[in-house]
């Protein structure tokens, strides 16, 4: 069945019991197979509850939830869980179960044999690259970010065509932070599991996401859309201060520098005349010249050594300090910019010199 | 003092004394099985309730009276309670006393071990639970994988309580007629003997200390925590087997 999406929300309720105010209110959603969504919004938005109401740790009080076209409500709990990566802030490693048996639980649950659930095991610890020794250690044993991974590798384990995970890298430091959502993004193009991500971190969403949804108190579904098209329009006032003032400079780091068009100067070729390369450099407004030919870019030279020079090819050239290369984001590229003397950055690709990516260009991208 | 003394070490060495049906061995079996028993029906009344409720997250207010219960219930009056009950029963008459005094330490026994169950399995880290939920445990199978476990060592800590208290309480079996070391407590007021009440209270401290050690052994034992700093034998990998399988 083509365009089943993998994972559907109708039209779906939640009061909890003793409550008057919804958790979640008549809120459709639909994930394509193999699309990571991000559920993002304050807390008592119901990220959360939605979650839990796929693999039916919460049953919704109206409305409809489809796993690849089935009720989730046809299907026996237990059953439909196995077949459901499931990854929480907590981790919730057993205590008592090695680091390998942890990642076993779900293969063990199946019934696998013990050969099958080890050679898996092995399989996982390469794919999140943990050291093999840990195997046999027990979780407290790990380190936060260690314990992050093998939850991670535990809700892999079964080979699940959805995973769900609810603020997985939330319980560790930044930069481990960082490393390990490097690390489910390059896990991510490997296996492109439909991926359903609770966050409270608006910047994890756009790194992490194809798709984000922004929720309100209430489990009001503001915006569904791709990271960019939220960040260029948001669809209203909440989203607006959701995404926070720092919206252009977000967008920018998820435009490569690729994706705008690069200035040849200003730049002359080695072989150009001295009064050339004034003329370029007042056209330009700026006091250094770059020689380039072609795709190679020889250097730069300050305004004032043209004085009394007799041809460029004679003068010393200087290396280009601030360079750049063309799958940098253009968020990388405005923190070398700005700092850069030239106030523009050279732009490889490769070996290969494209052209010069100025202030004003990037500037041109924070206002659209 | 002395004297005294030497009269109780006099008596434990007189071999006559160990044997028989009224000889020391013969008391402390008495005592001992009657024991065992109470703690062991308490415990099957006790812990699979206990587990259970605590499990579902019901019963807070069960647990909450178990220990005021338990604080409050005063044996010897249960065993005064028990013997004309049980009497009135004639399949609970004989042998004397035994049943009521069953019956008291099984009622003493319960509420310390409903209590340390319950708040094992309640305590048990609800991400723990949720994780294991979530990966598709059954609910079973969360109980006995995973809560049952990690609360083993509070539950065996509840069951150490009850013994050493039933232990303790069986002393008073001798009051409604039947045996066990309160017999030599009992036998030595009415005859003015305190070489007979030393030796009775000296066994019963001794058993009563005996049940906690081994008690408290067991309750280390069971930790499955412990096995941390044990390492376990090493699982074959699939390195070892030389296996390559294919992600």
């Amino acid at each position: 069945m083509p365009n089943v999406p993998a994972i559907e929300f109708r039209q779906v309720e939640k009061i909890y019991p003793g409550s008057s105010a919804a958790a979640v209110t008549d809120l459709s959603l639909e994930v394509a197979e193999g699309e990571t969504v991000a559920l993002i919004g304050p807390s008592g938005c119901g990220k959360t509850t939605l979650l839990k109401m796929v693999n039916r740790l919460i049953e919704p009080t109206a409305g409809m939830i489809r796993v690849f076209g089935n009720d989730v409500r046809s299907s026996n709990p237990v059953e439909l869980r196995r077949g459901i990566g499931y990854v929480i802030q907590q981790v919730g490693l057993l205590p008592h179960r090695t680091v390998a048996q942890n990642i076993g639980t779900v293969p063990e649950l199946l019934g696998w044999d013990d050969r099958r659930v080890w050679a898996r095991v092995d399989e996982l610890f390469d794919l999140i690259q943990l050291d093999p020794e840990l195997r046999d250690r027990y979780p407290s044993d790990l380190s936060g970010g260690q314990r992050q991974r093998v939850g991670v590798a535990r809700a892999l384990a079964a080979d699940p065509p959805i995973m769900l995970m609810d603020e997985p890298f939330g319980a560790v430091d930044p930069i481990v932070r960082k490393a390990l959502q490097q690390q489910f993004l390059e896990v991510q193009k490997r296996l492109g599991k439909t991926t359903v991500l609770v966050t409270h971190d608006i910047d994890e969403a756009i790194t992490l996401a194809d798709r984000v949804a922004i929720l309100n108190l209430g489990g009001i579904l503001e915006q569904f859309d791709p990271p960019m098209a939220i960040l260029r329009d948001p669809a209203n006032a909440f989203v607006m201060s959701f995404l926070g003032h720092d919206r252009g400079l977000k967008r920018l780091s998820l435009l490569p520098i690729s994706s705008v068009k690069l200035v040849k100067g200003p730049a002359v070729s080695r072989s150009a005349s001295i009064e050339e390369a004034r003329e370029m450099m007042e056209r330009w407004g700026v006091d250094w010249i770059a020689l380039a030919d072609g795709d190679v870019l020889h250097g730069w030279v300050p305004g004032e050594e043209l004085d009394g020079a007799s041809d460029l090819a004679s003068l010393a050239l200087r290396r280009f300090e601030s360079w750049l290369t063309s799958d940098a984001s253009l968020l990388d590229a405005l923190d070398v910019v700005v700092s850069s003397r030239t106030s523009a950055a050279a732009v490889f690709d490769g070996d290969r010199y494209l052209g010069m990516l100025s202030a004003e260009t990037i500037g041109r991208e924070i206002v659209t | 003092m002395i004297q005294f003394l030497g009269d109780v070490l006099g008596y434990l060495l007189d071999p006559s004394n160990w044997t028989g049906a009224r000889g020391l061995f013969s008391r402390i079996w008495e005592h001992t099985s009657i024991s065992g028993l109470g703690v062991i029906l308490a415990g099957l009344l006790s812990l699979p309730p206990a587990v259970l409720l605590a499990h579902r997250r019901r019963g807070e207010f069960l647990a909450v009276s178990a220990v005021n219960l338990g604080r409050a219930l005063p044996s010897f009056g249960v065993v005064g309670v028990m013997f004309p009950i049980t009497l009135s029963i004639a399949a609970l008459t004989s042998p004397l006393g035994y049943w009521a005094t069953l019956i008291a330490l099984v009622l003493l026994a319960m509420p310390p071990m409903f209590v340390n169950a319950f708040t094992a399995v309640r305590d048990v880290d609800d991400s723990l639970i949720e994780a294991a939920r979530g990966m598709g445990m059954s609910e079973s199978r969360v109980l006995l994988g995973v809560e049952i476990p990690l609360g083993l060592p509070l539950i065996m800590a509840g069951v150490r309580t009850a013994a050493v208290g039933v232990v303790a309480t069986a002393t008073l079996g001798a009051v409604v007629g039947y045996g066990g070391l309160g017999r030599y407590i009992i036998d030595g007021f009415a005859q003015g003997n305190d070489v007979l009440i030393f030796v009775g209270g000296l066994l019963v401290a001794l058993l009563a200390l005996a049940t906690e050690v081994g008690f408290g052994w067991l309750e280390k034992k069971v930790d499955p925590l412990r096995s941390r700093r044990i390492r376990p034998p090493r699982i074959p990998t699939l390195r070892d087997t030389g296996i390559r399988t294919h992600p």
